[in-house]
């Protein structure tokens, strides 16, 4: 086990920009959505990093960049120590160490292919395997997520919600890489077949020693699954440390107010009812000056309109981008 | 369901249309007479006979037996027909796909491309063939070939892209796919069925469009038939033997009627199944 | 306690090209006045055709109501025709649904569509003109046969109107309701317009309130906040919400009593502290293992084995049996039905059949 990160981003940016007006000869600055805005993350080998966020905060737009599905704006994204932003870079091998598993079930396969062919293809496609040794494989993925081996022949609309997901996962896996990026990968499921799906998911994870980039909205997913976490919100990362050290006490008012948000399934808990957030995501193409939480942050102040502060290391491990982040000492979540 | 009646009358007429190209097609090339009467040949009896058991459509003003006229043209109007449907269908599924799996200026320049063929109109097109390699069934296909394709490649594009933003092109390029590959196995795949249904609905556009070239003298010489050439030469007779023009006019429709059908029944069985 | 509305053994099925599948099968509930009632369950469950019956919303031609009765203030909903079926919804018993953007007209400004909520309120209150639902459902369009000229272009609201629409907005938790008056529904965030939709139900003062997964498609943010304002709104506005959800959680956040669905039944009912503390049914059981809580090393996820049955193939005796891990004997021959317990408490399972 080496000791540099598997994954690492440098400064990662990703501009989209807005369509101008219909004049060619239009004098109005060129306008970009911000959506992933300079982050800065590592993934040690065998660990997982989980980045929540709500929608708009770009962390699926961070996962396709960083999956080479879509060429960066600025910054620099290590794999297993080489560079892969830039367009030279031979795609292939990079994807036999890195695959993703997205949130869809539906779009996630082809309706046309047996799932047998959708797993079958980054083996055939990547490792040049043939019939034979693509069938070994394949049984090999479809037992180790836990569905028999005659699913192979069944086209996706055969199948239910969980089992496609489940075979999007061994796709994703059958190549045995090293980092696997889950977009979402259990939100549009049950809440029964979200829980298998999230118990397979650790399973592999020790069986394989897998590192997984974990995207989602629901802080009780991350939580389980993440050793770090990370928070995202208007394409910055705004809060980082350990999971349960973050979850247990939040230092950014934007973690806390999702923390808070998160409904736990205890009802002389109602933290529900207790918190006050104003306001709604930011727009992604005039985010506010300085601090782009400040307009709903109940400690702004003077500055945080101005200045947009820094991801610092507020203590052991952990990070906070927040000018008045001891103002938040005091709110210990209790558990 | 009335809707699955309509469509399984427009697949026998389409059927019938089709059994009854292939086998003229075959029999004039085997130089096989598959009609009562020859086609050209005059005299077959009274001229300007009405409908009856002998000559179902009656005869012409030359004695000519209609209704193996009507026959024997059918390999005409069907083949350009489908002829040109499906070489739309082919290139606009190309180049749709293309444009929309590549994007970027490659994307522009096909579309552009594509609605200035759009802008040319058919009938110009085809008398400037007729022009230029003489008129004829195979020319005029070659007209219509050349200008019919770009509302296929805009379908295909639309759908195409659609395609595109799934997840499962995505895992395809995790796959280590490139963009053909991924068109091919892909993108044409699940954009194919919706595509055959426009081309097939699009039959019968073609059909009347043919006809109404063939109506312009821009298809074949006489005495060849054609129904379109037949409904031109036998306009005045609508008053004195109204089967003349009529029939293959009816022909016409039906034929067009009958692939709207099957189109249709195309479409509402996907949309059930 | 007087109960606003009651249902008693509903079943109701669709038809479907394989034959009839029952969606609901004899189920049987009460709401009371003022009270927040969490409907609870994975998807096919029913409880979305749950909602749908109590308004008489179902899709006509694929759907029967094969037995049972609803019955809203004395009176059974299913038998009245469709006419009078129209003066309860929107008035008296409101819903609203997941995607607020679909029940919005998009072509009229939110302040007229609001106008319209109320104004039809007032008809009906002061005893005139025929009642036709309001935009807000989705089936519906028809106008209300009161005063809109105002809708016209060129004529703006009338300032009383226009006030008590600023007054719902705020009421909503509107920031610059104004504004937002004069703003087309595509023009404002999924959480904004769950408000309007709120505000717009609510408007008309119903009694009971049905909200369909209404804040699934919001941000958890966002979530927390329309679900506190329902709490809250609640109690001024004197309505009862029915709250439908496949989201344990947040029942338990907000409701006063939870209903737990599996496949077309009622498995267990009672109030929220209670179910929570002690659940009795073991599907309830599995699902409250299922929601993780704790981090991958210091807890275990027990998900639920197997599946969700097809309703179309349902097994014999209870439901759920297939997948209890306290299954007997008599569970796969014969259907349980909801047994009483103390404290208002009932559970559709044999262990508790005394």
């Amino acid at each position: 086990m080496s000791d540099s990160p598997l994954l690492r981003t440098v400064d990662l940016r990703k501009y989209f920009p807005v369509r101008k007006g219909l004049s060619l000869l239009s004098k109005t600055a060129q306008k970009y959505v911000r959506a992933v805005d300079g982050i800065s993350i590592t993934i040690p080998e065998g660990k997982t990093l989980g980045v929540v966020g709500e929608s708009g905060c770009g962390k699926t737009t961070l996962a396709l960049t960083i999956a080479m599905l879509t060429p960066p704006t600025g910054g620099e994204v290590y794999f297993d120590g080489k560079r892969i932003d830039s367009g030279r870079v031979d795609h292939k091998s990079v994807y036999r160490e890195m695959q993703v598993v997205f949130q869809d079930p539906d779009s996630s396969l082809d309706p046309h292919m047996t799932i047998g062919e959708s797993i079958g293809e980054p083996l055939s496609g990547l490792l040049g395997y043939g019939g034979a040794e693509v069938r070994t494989a394949l049984e090999e993925s479809l037992v180790a997520v836990g569905m028999p081996a005659g699913f192979a022949n069944r086209l996706p609309r055969q199948l239910s919600g969980g089992q496609k997901q489940r075979a999007a996962i061994a796709r994703a896996i059958s190549l045995h890489p090293k980092l696997v990026i889950l977009d979402e990968p259990t939100s549009a499921l049950d809440a029964s077949v979200q829980a298998q799906i999230l118990k397979l998911l650790v399973e592999l994870q020790r069986k394989f020693q897998l590192s997984y980039l974990l995207i989602t909205h629901n802080i009780a997913v991350a939580k389980y699954l993440s050793d770090t976490l990370a928070v995202m919100y208007a394409g910055k990362i705004v809060e980082r440390g350990p999971t349960l050290s973050v979850i247990q006490r939040p230092r950014h008012p934007y973690t806390i107010a999702l923390i808070n948000s998160a409904p736990v399934p205890d009802p002389w808990k109602r933290n529900l009812l207790q918190m006050e957030i104003r306001g709604e995501v930011p727009s992604a193409i005039n985010p506010p000056p300085g601090c782009r939480f400040n307009p709903r942050c109940p400690y702004a102040e003077g500055v945080c309109s101005v200045e947009d502060p820094p991801l610092l290391e507020i203590e052991a491990s952990r990070e906070a981008a927040c000018h008045f982040v001891d103002k938040t000492a005091v709110q210990v979540k209790s558990e | 369901m009335g809707r699955n009646r309509e469509a399984k009358i427009g697949a026998v007429i389409v059927a019938v249309f089709l059994l009854t190209a292939i086998v003229v097609g075959i029999a004039t090339a085997l130089g096989i007479t598959v009609t009562p009467y020859g086609p050209v040949q005059t005299d077959t009896g009274p001229k300007l006979a009405p409908p009856s058991l002998s000559h179902l459509f009656g005869t012409d003003l030359l004695g000519r037996d209609v209704f193996s006229r009507i026959i024997v043209a059918t390999p005409n109007d069907v083949s350009v027909g489908v002829g040109v449907v499906a070489f739309a269908l082919v290139v606009g599924l190309i180049i749709g796909s293309i444009a929309a799996l590549k994007g970027g200026l490659l994307d522009e320049l096909l579309m552009r491309f594509t609605d200035v063929v759009f802008a040319l109109p058919a009938l110009v097109i085809a008398m400037v063939i007729a022009v230029a390699l003489g008129p004829g069934v195979t020319n005029m296909m070659i007209a219509l070939m050349i200008i019919w394709w770009p509302p296929h490649a805009r379908l295909a594009r639309g759908e195409a892209l659609k395609v595109s933003h799934q997840n499962y092109i995505r895992s395809a390029r995790l796959a280590g796919m490139g963009t053909w590959k991924i068109i091919f196995r892909h993108v044409i795949p699940n954009i194919f069925v919706i595509m055959l249904v426009y081309a097939t609905l699009d039959v019968g556009t073609v059909i009347l469009v043919y006809a109404g070239l063939s109506y312009l003298g821009l298809s074949v010489k006489p005495p060849a038939p054609d129904w379109g050439e037949m409904v031109s030469a036998f306009q005045d007779y609508l008053i004195t033997a109204p089967w003349l023009p009529i029939v293959p006019g009816l022909i016409i429709s039906i034929g067009v009627i009958g692939f709207s059908l099957l189109g249709d029944g195309i479409r509402d069985a996907l949309e059930a199944g | 306690m007087s109960e606003l509305l009651e249902i008693k053994t509903l079943t109701v099925r669709y038809r479907t090209k394989d034959g009839f599948v029952t969606a609901l099968d004899s189920v049987s509930l009460g709401i009371g006045e003022n009270e927040m009632l969490a409907l609870v369950g994975e998807s096919g469950c029913g409880k979305t055709t749950l909602g749908l019956s109590i308004v008489s919303l179902l899709p006509p031609a694929s759907s029967e109501v094969v037995n049972g009765s609803v019955t809203y203030k004395g009176t059974n909903l299913l038998m009245l025709e469709e006419k009078r079926k129209k003066a309860y919804r929107g008035t008296e018993i409101a819903m609203i649904f997941q995607e607020p953007l679909t029940c919005l007209n998009p072509v009229y400004r939110v302040g007229d569509q609001m106008a319209e909520a109320i104004m039809v309120k007032r008809a009906r209150k002061e005893g005139r003109g025929q009642m036709h639902g309001t935009v807000m459902q989705r089936v519906y369009d028809r106008r209300a046969a009161v005063d809109t000229r105002f809708l016209r272009r060129g004529h703006g609201l009338p300032a009383q109107l226009r006030d008590e629409i600023v007054e719902w907005l705020t009421l909503v938790r509107i920031g610059d309701p104004e504004q937002v008056l004069n703003r087309y529904p595509f023009e404002l965030s999924g959480g904004m317009t769950q408000r309007v939709m709120i505000a717009m139900a609510l408007s008309e003062e119903p009694s009971l309130l049905i909200a369909d997964e209404p804040t699934t498609a919001l941000d958890v943010t966002t979530q927390a906040q329309v679900l506190k304002l329902m709490a809250e709104l609640m109690k001024r506005v004197n309505t009862s919400i029915l709250l439908i959800t496949h989201d344990l959680a947040v029942a338990s956040q907000v409701a006063d009593r939870v209903m737990v669905m599996y496949a077309g039944e009622l498995a267990e009912v009672g109030e929220v502290h209670q179910l929570f503390a002690e659940p009795l049914h073991p599907y309830t059981k599995g699902l409250l293992r299922c929601i993780p809580t704790g981090t991958k090393d210091d807890s275990e996820l027990a998900p639920i084995p197997g599946s969700i049955p097809d309703l179309r193939q349902l097994p014999l005796g209870c439901n759920f049996a297939p997948r209890c891990p306290y299954v007997f004997e008599r569970c796969r021959s014969d259907r349980p039905h909801l047994f009483p317990r103390e404290g208002g408490r009932e559970v559709a399972c044999f262990l508790y059949d005394e």
